[in-house]
């Protein structure tokens, strides 16, 4: 049988004979050229953007117009406005309702479809629709369900029950931001399910037999082979989750408008107000900076928790 | 005759002379001057026009290409909504972009515009060949002209259109005999189109029935309501409050020194109001725009409405609401006591020219153009009526004896007390701001007082001399 250092050394040997053999047929700029293309356009539409936000985060700029050197000013402002705390609070909230309510509803959805069932060819795109759907559209569709005296959920159940007194769901402070969490796990839900079916489906099969073998349940096989074995993907999906319901603008913007008061405005709300109707171009910067930071943060933080305590990367 | 009567014959001559000569020379001038000829230099230019889709712009749409016919200068005339009139207007001047060569500005869009540096001022062309010397200014409509497109001793443009709002009712509710007698009975006085606030409120309380109640002699399937109004953040939700209410009330933002001036008892009484007639709306008011007030006032859940006349000239028409021909119409209600104070929520706008124009000149002659009066005469009758920006509009027959002669004679009562909004620089701010106060007041979070006091505070914090230098 060979050593430890024989094996490692006819592997060095086959990459460099790999690479060697490569070098003939691909270049070894070849991988990076066909990178080129995505990286080009990541650079034009993602990066240079930024690095503009950036820059104009420490100027003043209203009315579109680069005024003087701010330094920090622009975030000391935004930092002292009680109304961007409002608007992080108001995305903590939704965020730590919807998101776990999507995952959780997305993975008992997942694991009933994983099942042998009749139609589930049929029924897995019926399910996807209203992700499928966009945000706009979905924000319109549930303005018309819900909109206080003439929307069809509004004047056939909810009010003639009396079911939220004399107020509509999106009037009322109390309501208004459920109402949209509502919202989007109605949407959402679905491309969760989606991903977590297609991580069981490609889950290996022999582990489970084994496990069947020792006369384990399905709690327990579900604690102890399926959850461990789906960790990478669930957390990345999650992840993925979490950033993108921080974002969410459509549905606010057409069913809230940020309101009652502020009850549902978002960071992404707030930055559109000061962008595009305050044209606080400097302080809007610093939002979208801070907020990029934040999630910076939590996603290295993210990172290394789900690295160490779930073995996810 | 001595010396000093022939020289004072010769003087009166001379000036007689003088004044035939001036006269013929600005008569001949005057005969002379042609769009067409004013023109020539830019004829096969194009310009481009942005404005607001309403039935008034729908209307004029359709007059549009006979300017090109007359001058050989192509109009694209662009109409969006009400929101991305504004967004997408603003954000092409601010950019630099120059896309449009005009766009058309609300009132209150004035001051941060100003401040941008991004309106180019007529007065050149004014005072050059493109002017018509025939143009008759002293016909368009006041105080809203000389409220809105001038500042600082320029002016930015000419009257484009007067939004502005009224008061509108179900007539057969009001005239049901069952109604009067029940109302005559309970509030001591006869029931009529609102005139003043407490009317309003009387009416809306009055008419708000739930369902199975009785109304005009039927049973209702479903609620009623006194009035609908707008009650969403954002929108004309508080321009609304302010002109109509805070404004009437002797109230308003700012003092003569553009100092926020919100917490004073004229501005909680009038909040006070306001804040009742939303328990006489239906539960969605807060989330009623501009659009929605005359859907759901077409649609017939209210006995009262506060509305923009262009948008009722679109729902009262048949086939557009079951009730179409049954709405009365006043201008806006007044605090009982102060009629001299009479306010009404307007918008005058100007179509503007942008400072990245590079067609001013063309641009110029058309905007005079639309506001000829032979231009809004045709407008005013391709419409079977409109919001009219010239006073001798009113007198049109189809102002004076159409089926709409109530609402237009309601308008005319609006247009009396109309001004521009102030120009004021960080106007979104404060009205993003207020916008939000008003509606918590309006949903029972806050009281008028505390709202008072707290649109007071927040307004010190965006400015402490909020007009426009």
């Amino acid at each position: 049988m060979a050593t430890l250092e024989e094996t490692e050394a006819a592997g060095a040997n086959k990459k460099m004979s790999a690479r060697a053999r490569g070098s003939a047929l691909d270049p070894w700029w070849y991988p990076y050229a066909l990178m080129t293309p995505a990286l080009i356009t990541f650079v034009i539409i993602a990066l240079v953007p930024f690095i503009f936000t950036v820059f104009v985060s420490f100027y003043e700029m209203k009315f579109g117009r680069l005024g003087d050197f701010a330094g920090f000013a622009n975030y000391a402002e935004l930092l002292t406005d009680s109304r961007f705390w409002n608007s992080m609070a108001v995305a903590g909230i939704f965020v730590g309702i919807a998101v776990p309510l999507e995952f959780m509803l997305g993975l008992a959805g997942a694991l009933l479809l994983n099942r042998p069932m009749w139609g589930r060819s049929l029924l897995v795109p019926l399910l996807f629709i209203p992700t499928m759907m966009a945000p706009i559209v979905v924000g319109l569709l549930w303005k018309i369900m819900l909109a206080g005296s003439w929307g069809l959920l509004s004047t056939n159940i909810i009010e003639p029950l009396g079911l939220i007194g004399d107020s509509s769901i999106f009037a009322s402070p109390q309501l208004a931001l459920y109402a949209l969490i509502f919202v989007d796990v109605w949407q959402w839900t679905p491309f969760m399910m989606l991903a977590f079916f297609a991580g069981l489906q490609a889950l290996p099969v022999n582990p489970y037999r084994a496990a069947a073998v020792d006369g384990a349940n399905p709690i327990q096989c579900f604690f102890r082979l399926t959850l461990p074995m789906m960790a990478p993907l669930l957390v990345v999906i999650g992840l993925l989750r979490l950033i993108d319901a921080f974002k969410v603008f459509d549905s606010i913007f057409v069913l809230t408008g940020g309101g009652p008061g502020t009850s549902t405005e978002m960071p992404s709300m707030l930055a559109y107000k000061m962008t595009f109707e305050f044209w606080n171009i400097g302080e809007a910067s610093a939002l979208a900076v801070v907020v990029w930071l934040l999630f910076f943060a939590f996603c290295n933080i993210f990172y290394q928790v789900a690295k160490k305590k779930l073995n996810a990367f | 005759m001595n010396s000093r009567g022939f020289n004072m014959r010769n003087a009166v001559l001379a000036g007689a002379i003088a004044l035939v000569t001036t006269g013929t020379i600005a008569g001949s001038a005057s005969a002379q001057w042609s769009y067409a000829e004013a023109a020539k230099p830019y004829e096969g230019v194009t310009i481009r026009v942005l404005d607001e889709i309403t039935p008034l712009q729908e209307t004029l749409a359709g007059i549009v290409p006979q300017f090109t016919e007359e001058t050989g200068i192509k109009v694209e005339y662009e109409l969006l909504n009400h929101f991305e009139v504004i967004n997408k207007g603003q954000s092409d001047m601010l950019s630099g972009r120059g896309y449009y060569d005009a766009v058309m500005l609300h009132g209150f869009q004035l001051g941060p515009m100003l401040e941008a540096g991004v309106l180019m001022p007529i007065d050149d062309f004014l005072a050059s060949e493109l002017k018509n010397p025939a143009f008759d200014e002293a016909d368009i409509i006041e105080p809203s002209y000389s409220t809105t497109s001038f500042h600082g001793g320029k002016q930015y443009g000419l009257m484009n259109w007067n939004y502005n709002q009224i008061y509108w009712a179900r007539g057969d509710l009001m005239n049901h005999p069952d109604e009067k007698a029940a109302f005559e009975a309970k509030y001591g006085y006869a029931l009529a189109p609102a005139e003043t606030f407490s009317q309003l409120r009387d009416i809306a309380e009055f008419f708000t029935r739930p369902a199975g109640a009785t109304l005009a002699g039927e049973t209702l399937d479903s609620p009623f309501y006194g009035i609908v109004m707008e009650g969403v953040k954002g929108g004309s939700t508080f321009p609304s409050l302010w002109g109509n209410f805070l404004n009437a009330y002797g109230g308003g933002l700012i003092d003569e020194a553009g100092r926020p001036n919100f917490d004073t008892p004229e501005n909680i009484e009038a909040l006070t109001m306001w804040a009742d007639l939303w328990g006489f709306a239906p539960p969605g008011v807060a989330e009623y725009s501009l659009i929605d007030v005359p859907t759901v006032m077409g649609n017939g859940i209210a006995a009262q409405a506060i509305a923009w006349s262009d948008f009722v000239l679109g729902v009262d028409q048949p086939g557009a609401s079951p009730h179409a021909g049954n709405f009365v119409y006043r201008a806006m209600p007044y605090k009982q006591g102060m009629a001299d104070s009479r306010s009404v929520e307007s918008e005058p706008s100007v179509t503007t020219i942008s400072v990245h124009s590079e067609n001013p000149e063309p641009t110029f002659l058309f905007l005079q153009w639309l506001a000829e009066r032979r231009q809004q005469e045709k407008l005013i009758e391709a419409g079977q009526g409109g919001v009219p920006m010239r006073e001798s509009s009113w007198a049109m027959p189809v102002m004076q004896d159409g089926r709409l002669a109530g609402l237009f004679a309601a308008m005319k009562g609006s247009l009396e007390v109309a001004v521009g909004k102030p120009k004021m620089p960080e106007f979104y701010e404060v009205y993003d701001v207020l916008s939000g106060i008003a509606q918590e007041i309006g949903l029972g979070q806050m009281t008028p007082a505390e709202g008072a006091a707290a649109a007071q505070a927040a307004m010190l914090e965006i400015c402490e001399e909020c007009l426009l230098n």
